[in-house]
């Protein structure tokens, strides 16, 4: 079997790159008609501020421009037929869509408006006009967001009901007030779509999804929506193909779990397929969907969504990518997984792994610099690493390697000793009187058991008391290095309703090893379940080193007997030097 | 709180001075210039942005709206760190987002929940759908959310009133809710109502979850037939899905369709080689046909993954039994017994083979132990008999056969035992009960199973006959083959067993009392009474035993193997019928649906 280190050879490895990205964030392109493939990031930054686009030359940075918010894509394209062939680089991110000429802002698109709720709106109008004040156009707001839901009202309103109290809100009121209310959508989305040639530099149209569940297909030279299609759900992600002016299939993954396609002339997406968890990637291929989930599957559909085969995955799926080897001919699906490796699957063969040493984050095969088959990692530590397919490398299916790696291994069975075979002719050979002196002393040890129980049970030696009259329950513990302990003992009455009266607690030792600093004490009315504790000082007198027994009674009483009984075994003191 | 410093951050991005010209327009700073032309409301109207660099500039630019930003416009992020699993920066990213938002933001909350439910904190996750479910009640989806929470807490009447609730907000059926109702009124018993949902489901999408679901209803009221015809219909929609495959065989076994049973067994593990529960059926089934090698291999490949598998080490153990590996059979079942210390299965294994080894006091042990844990089994005690005899305590193994033939109405070879046992003790006529006894369940056993016993059983039930000068007819279906068999048990007891030849003697003497005893005889008494309870004990559930039968024992071992194979088999079974035992006890309580599939084997 091949190893990755024959596939695949490492071109560039940074592991500061400090990258935050996603597939999605990441293209490859050439943007100065040099021939010359450059690797774009729309980098997350720390995910609040410091987000940048980054555009890298070979293994160096080349430019970097500031984004003011979380890109949700990079998508590279041509929007026009001017000579060279230089494509744009379009950048969602928040309600835009941020157009890039060499690497120069250059468009800045806005995502239509959604239509405010008139209730909403005559509310907000009417507190411009001050006809309204605060707290009514809070309750207004209010009973409108019960109504409509938290999503269905504009962000100026969402805001407003934010605002902890009555000054605050006046504050906003006052300075929201004189603007128009808009309700914007944010891009979760997007791709590219030829427009009416199918060459690699024809121009594309844009594809976008939005939070507000609707796809728009944009025109890409007047940047006007050609086609707005909506969906149950909010889009996750797309996948396109075929020309916007022939015949085009967006096919879309939602927050619901559920596939969705799209075609010329739909307004609704049709439902494709249903998951069972919620994808993590979609592919397209020919005539399939390939879909991962986060229940660690794979799945492949065809277009009618019947589902043509799943693979279950040892691992969570981080990412997936197309890899479309063309000198082999060959489309490969390359997937991330959260257990450090980069799984390569030949429809539903695994072929290929790539171990990191990081959690993969984002990939993105294609052409980079003067190379075609390059695979562009991004890890979730930051790290940068560029892999390329060495062209020598083949990925054949290969049979049967489960069975062969499972006949391998051997059965750990613990092997017999000499000792055992002769125990076994031992007894071969005196069964019969091995079963009888067995047998034999086992009834030896029960009535040895029986007698101790009995006598214990006469003599209340034991700690635990079976007596109707007083069930009680003796624990004790000692504390301490010595020469002086603590004894504690506790004490609880295990009966449900009658309390214990007349107790005392004695303990008895050596006199001439310990001595017990109250070796009697009164223990007063013992009410059920309640532990009452009893503690003394027991001090080693003896000079030897040696440790003995203290015993424990419990009397009632005048009564001669003790209740119970429990033998401490003490442990050997520290002896101090002067003493 | 931090609320104060909260609404501070939403003035912070206004300007100073308040813009006349309204436009809630981005204040941003890279891409619009300052002499930006007013943006008209038109939709999609583009703008020409300038170089970066007037970004500071911006907070001081008087003609800009202030900026609110919306409040979803970080969900997509937060849903793609959730579909990768990333939870931690997925938490991170939702207590700024609703630090921001003061928790109003409804998929932040609603992912938060998600997460909570996948880290176990289902109360948790419950109060925050009902949040979700407050800030957006037009939402079917934080009803079955919150109805899923209130199913995962066990309160199942509860969640069918979510369920309905969310049900009538629908516009058109949802798989999924139909799907989670059928469960719920599964567990709370309501068997039709649950059939129903289950049913309705199905005709909005086929799921494998739902035909699994479906098939355990029809167990649980006891109609296999429907449950088969159920993942018949499954495996229809979903031909590689390899658990449904493993249902039906482990179905079509209970049923005692083997041949099918093994087809689906074999089609799991095409798919998925190593799936243990079909691993474990079909190397039981591959053991009742004597492939113990085939058999070997495949536990190999579940022993990766199940390593600490009773069942497994069991039948691991009996496989190596029927290949007369007792050392190897030994290890194997103790280490079962250490893994399932109060499984009577492998103590009753671990007393066969001990008794086929002739260590008559271990089998003893373990036999008694058995019996205390399953006192019902008459095969037990027979086993317990048979090694008493050997310890020469006449008066417990007659006790002990008495409650074997109590206990077990239906096995022939008890009453065999027992009568050659009688028999050696000179109770000729309680030898002559038994052998009576024997007849009679060997014709029920005949006619019930369409079968025929062990051969070595019915030739020794024939010697004992003859001896006690009853009519044997019945046994002497296959004529002439008494002497030459007898022959091949002798040849192979000495193979077996040279070390036996200490213990021969002293049994031969046994044997030899009773008055006129043909040469064959001795043989008989001593040796084969412990062999004939091993077939015995393995016989009764079994029907196909024809398989060993034709006289094909030209090879002296076949005969043995047929006895140890049938014994695997048996346990086999049991396992089997445990599988379904575990499963129904475990469809009473209110556990979750998911985890059964997981135990059954373990």
């Amino acid at each position: 079997m091949m190893t990755e280190n024959e596939r695949w050879l490492t071109a560039h490895h940074d592991p500061l790159a400090a990258l935050y990205t996603f597939s999605a964030c990441m293209a490859l392109a050439d943007l100065h008609g040099d021939g010359e493939s450059k690797l774009i990031i729309a980098d997350l930054g720390t995910g609040a501020y410091n987000m940048k686009l980054k555009v890298y030359k070979g293994t160096s940075l080349m430019s970097e421009n500031t984004l003011i918010d979380l890109p949700t894509g990079v998508i590279t394209f041509h929007m026009d037929t001017t000579e060279p062939r230089v494509p744009a680089v379009a950048v969602a991110s928040g309600s835009y869509i941020y157009i890039y000429k060499n690497l120069r802002p250059y468009f800045k698109f806005t995502l239509p408006t959604l239509e405010v709720n008139s209730a909403e709106f005559d509310a907000w109008s009417q507190a411009r006009d001050e006809l309204l004040d605060v707290s009514m156009l809070y309750e207004i707001l209010d009973s409108l967001r019960q109504e409509v839901g938290e999503c269905g009202l504009t962000t100026r309103s969402q805001r407003f009901l934010m605002c902890p109290d009555h000054a605050s809100q006046a504050t906003f009121l006052n300075q929201h007030k004189g603007f128009i209310l808009k309700r914007q959508t944010v891009v979760t989305c997007f791709a590219t779509l030829k427009k009416s040639h199918a060459e690699d530099d024809a121009i594309s149209c844009l594809v976008l999804g939005t939070e507000s569940a609707n796809i728009f297909i944009l025109d890409p030279e007047a940047f006007t929506i050609l086609n707005s299609m909506s969906l149950p759900s909010v889009p996750v992600f797309l996948s396109v193909s075929g020309l916007y002016d022939v015949e085009y299939r967006i096919i879309v993954a939602c927050r619901n779990g559920q596939i969705y396609t799209l075609k010329r002339g739909t307004k609704i997406g049709r439902p494709t397929a249903e998951l069972t968890s919620q994808p993590v990637g979609l592919l397209k291929r020919d005539k399939t969907t390939i879909v991962a989930t986060m229940d660690q599957n794979l799945h492949s559909f065809n277009n009618k969504g019947k589902r043509l085969w799943s693979l279950k995955l040892p691992a969570a799926i981080t990412c997936v990518e197309t890899l479309e080897i063309r000198t082999l001919g060959l489309t490969l699906t390359a997937l991330g997984m959260a257990d450090n490796r980069v799984m390569i699957y030949r429809d539903k063969h695994l072929v290929d792994t790539i171990y990191t040493e990081d959690r993969i984050s984002a990939m993105k095969f294609g052409r980079f610099g003067r190379e075609d088959n390059t695979l562009v990692l991004v890890m979730k530590g930051g790290g940068l690493l560029v892999k390329i397919l060495k062209r020598t490398a083949r990925f054949e299916i290969e049979e049967a390697q489960g069975s062969s790696h499972a006949l391998a291994v051997k059965l750990n069975i613990p092997k017999k000793t000499k000792l055992f075979v002769d125990q076994t002719m031992r007894e071969r050979e005196n069964c019969v009187l091995m079963h009888r002196v067995f047998q034999h002393d086992l009834y030896r040890l029960r009535l040895n058991t029986a007698r101790a129980y009995v006598q214990s049970l006469e003599t209340s030696s034991n700690p635990v008391s079976l007596s109707q009259t007083e069930p009680l329950k003796l624990s004790a513990q000692v504390l301490g290095l010595g020469p002086t302990f603590k004894l504690r003992v506790e004490l609880q009455n295990t009966s449900s309703t009658s309390p214990s009266l007349q107790l005392a607690v004695i303990f008895h030792c050596d006199d001439r090893i310990y001595s017990v600093n109250k070796s009697y004490i009164q223990i007063p009315i013992l009410i059920p379940g309640v532990i009452h504790v009893a503690e003394t000082l027991v001090t080693c007198i003896s000079e030897l080193g040696i440790s003995d027994t203290v015993r424990v009674f419990v009397v009632k009483g005048k009564a001669s007997r003790p209740l119970l009984t429990a033998v401490i075994s003490m442990p050997v003191a520290e002896i101090f030097m002067g003493s | 709180m931090t609320n104060n410093e909260l609404g501070g951050s939403v003035v912070i991005l206004l300007p100073e001075h308040l813009d006349p010209n309204r436009k809630a327009e981005k204040s941003l700073y890279t891409m619009n210039p300052v002499t930006e032309t007013p943006e008209s409301q038109v939709n999609g109207m583009t703008t020409t942005t300038v170089p970066p660099g007037s970004a500071l500039k911006a907070k001081s630019r008087p003609r800009k709206a202030p900026e609110l930003q919306t409040v979803e416009r970080r969900n997509w992020l937060i849903h793609l760190h959730y579909v990768r699993k990333e939870f931690d920066l997925c938490k991170h990213l939702i207590r700024e987002q609703l630090e921001e938002t003061r928790g109003m933001c409804e998929y932040a909350n609603y992912v938060q929940g998600l997460i909570l439910r996948q880290e176990g904190k289902i109360q948790e996750s419950f109060e925050l759908f009902q949040l979700c479910n407050i800030l957006n009640p037009s939402s079917v989806e934080n009803i079955k959310q919150m109805a899923r929470a209130l199913f995962l807490l066990g309160r199942h009447k509860l969640a069918v009133e979510a369920y309905l609730q969310a049900e009538d907000k629908l516009d058109k059926p949802d798989w999924e809710l139909h799907h989670n109702l059928g469960v719920c009124y599964l567990h709370l018993k309501d068997y039709d109502g649950s059939r129903e949902q289950l049913m309705f489901a199905l005709e909005q999408n086929k799921h494998h979850q739902t035909f699994a679901v479906l098939a355990k209803l029809y167990l649980l009221v006891n109609d296999v037939s429907s449950a088969i015809s159920t993942y018949r219909a499954a495996i229809e929609y979903f031909p590689e899905n390899g658990d449904l495959h493993t249902a039906l065989g482990l179905l079509y076994m209970q049923t005692g369709k083997y041949q099918q049973a093994f087809e689906h067994l074999g089609t799991t593990l095409t798919f998925d080689p190593n799936n243990t529960r079909a691993i474990l059926a079909a190397g039981s089934m591959m053991q009742s046909h004597q492939d113990f090698d085939v058999a070997l291999a495949k536990y190999r490949v579940a022993a990766q993954s199940i390593a600490e598998s009773p069942p497994l080490w069991n039948n691991i153990a009996m496989c190596f039994f029927g290949k007369r590996k007792y050392v190897a059979s030994i290890s194997c079942l103790k280490r079962a017994n250490y893994l399932a210390p109060f499984d009577w299965k492998i103590l009753y294994n671990l007393g066969l083979v001990h008794l086929t080894m002739q260590q008559y006091t271990s089998a003893f042990h373990f036999l008694s132990a058995a019996v205390n844990l399953r006192p019902t089994k008459g095969h037990i005690f027979m086993l317990l008999a048979i090694s008493l005899t050997y310890l020469d305590d006449e008066e417990n193994a007659r006790q002990a056969y008495e409650q074997a033939v109590r206990l077990e109405e239906r096995d022939p070879s008890i009453c065999l035992n027992y009568g050659i046992f009688l028999h050696n003790h000179n109770d000729k006529e309680g030898a002559i009960k038994m052998i009576n006894e024997f007849e009679v369940r060997m014709v029920k056993f005949r006619h019930a199973t369409g079968a025929d016993l062990d051969t070595e059983i019915i030739e020794n039930g024939a010697k004992l006959a003859s001896l006690l000068g009853v009519d044997g007819s019945v046994f002497r279906k296959k004529p002439g083959r008494t002497r030459l068999d007898a022959q091949d048990e002798t040849v192979l007891l000495e193979k077996t067993a040279s070390v036996t030849d200490t213990l021969k003697p002293v049994e031969e003497s046994v044997c030899q009392s009773p008055p006129p005893v043909p040469t064959a005889i001795p043989e008989l008494n001593p040796s084969e009474v412990p062999d004939a309870g091993n077939t015995a004990v393995l016989v009764p559930p079994m029907e196909a035993l024809t398989l060993e039968e034709p006289p094909a024992f030209v090879s002296d071992s076949s005969n043995a193997r047929g006895k140890f194979l049938a014994s695997a088999r048996l346990q086999f079974q049991e396992d089997e019928s445990k599988v379904t035992d575990t499963e129904n006890k475990k469809e009473t309580p209110n556990s979750g649906f998911a985890e059964y599939s997981d135990d059954i084997f373990d």
